[in-house]
């Protein structure tokens, strides 16, 4: 006798597939920050926070005494000596004087070199400032 | 004559969908990094050529050693011991001026200790803050200090 081998089409459902992957695309476009500084750094605790407003220019003391990172707040940090400071910043001021800036620093990083970059930002009349800090934990 | 109808079935093809928007997912897993955007805020004061004369007995001294110790008006205090210190003196002032100088060989992370402590003295009780105005918070730098120290004829 003949038996006929009975085909069974299997196939595997995908077609909820891009729903779930645009899912994930919106949250990452939700959660997406584009940082202009992508120092690793073990920032210092604090329980208050506020938020970095954008277009914050970035001054990153990257533990290397007498070197910064700097970004002006739209294009990737880049390397610069802290002498040049005196320059970006009043260029900053000149163009905006309410301009915020944000100091990134290792947190067990002496504090002549956190000195250092307050008297530059007060000599260039600069008023807003914030120190970039992680949550503390309880 | 009987014409069958040829019925063909019309769909949009989807299948290299889920191909786009996985390579969509790997870009954003890529470029993204969860920042941190957060931080203490603190406004300098203007520049002025000739600083005001400060009486030191008006303010209140906070310094941070090499160490990490913290002397206010010359005693040893805790970093939780400060928002009392600070209570009395400023809910009879709250003009109070507050100094806070850090030593050149002690970490950052000390000072921003502080620094989030006096904060707090502003934030609302609710909050865990004192909800007592401060106005007074000013961060002298070391160069300052030494020339508010020479006026006072002080080493």
């Amino acid at each position: 006798m003949k038996v006929k081998n009975r085909e069974i089409k299997t196939n595997i459902p995908t077609a909820s597939m891009s729903d779930i992957a645009f899912l994930l695309i919106v949250f990452f476009m939700v959660t997406t920050v584009f940082t202009v500084d992508r120092t690793d750094v073990k920032l210092p605790q604090s329980e208050l926070r506020l938020e970095v407003p954008r277009n914050t220019a970035y001054i990153v003391l990257t533990g290397v005494e007498g070197m910064i990172k700097w970004s002006a707040g739209e294009e990737m940090s880049e390397d610069y000596s802290v002498d040049d400071l005196y320059q970006l910043v009043g260029m900053e001021m000149q163009k905006n004087s309410n301009k915020y800036f944000v100091i990134k620093a290792d947190k067990a990083t002496p504090y002549r070199q956190i000195d250092k970059v307050f008297e530059i930002l007060k000599e260039s009349y600069a008023k807003n400032i914030y120190l970039l800090t992680q949550q503390e934990t309880i | 004559m009987n014409i069958k109808r040829n019925e063909s079935e019309v769909e949009i093809p989807t299948s290299s969908m889920a191909d786009i928007a996985f390579l969509l997912i790997v870009f954003f897993m890529v470029t993204s990094a969860f920042a941190a955007t957060r931080g203490l805020d603190y406004l300098l004061p203007p520049k002025v050529d000739v600083p005001e004369n400060i009486e030191p007995e008006e303010a209140v001294h906070i310094k941070i050693l090499a160490d990490t110790s913290i002397l206010i008006d010359g005693d040893y205090y805790e970093l939780d011991e400060i928002q009392s210190y600070l209570k009395p003196k400023l809910e009879r002032n709250p003009e109070k001026p507050i100094l806070l100088q850090t030593e050149m060989d002690a970490p950052y992370y000390r000072m921003v200790d502080v620094l989030d402590q006096l904060k707090k003295v502003s934030e609302p009780v609710e909050k865990g803050g004192l909800g007592i105005p401060m106005k007074h918070l000013s961060i002298p730098t070391n160069k300052e200090f030494m020339e508010i120290m020479e006026r006072m004829g002080l080493e």
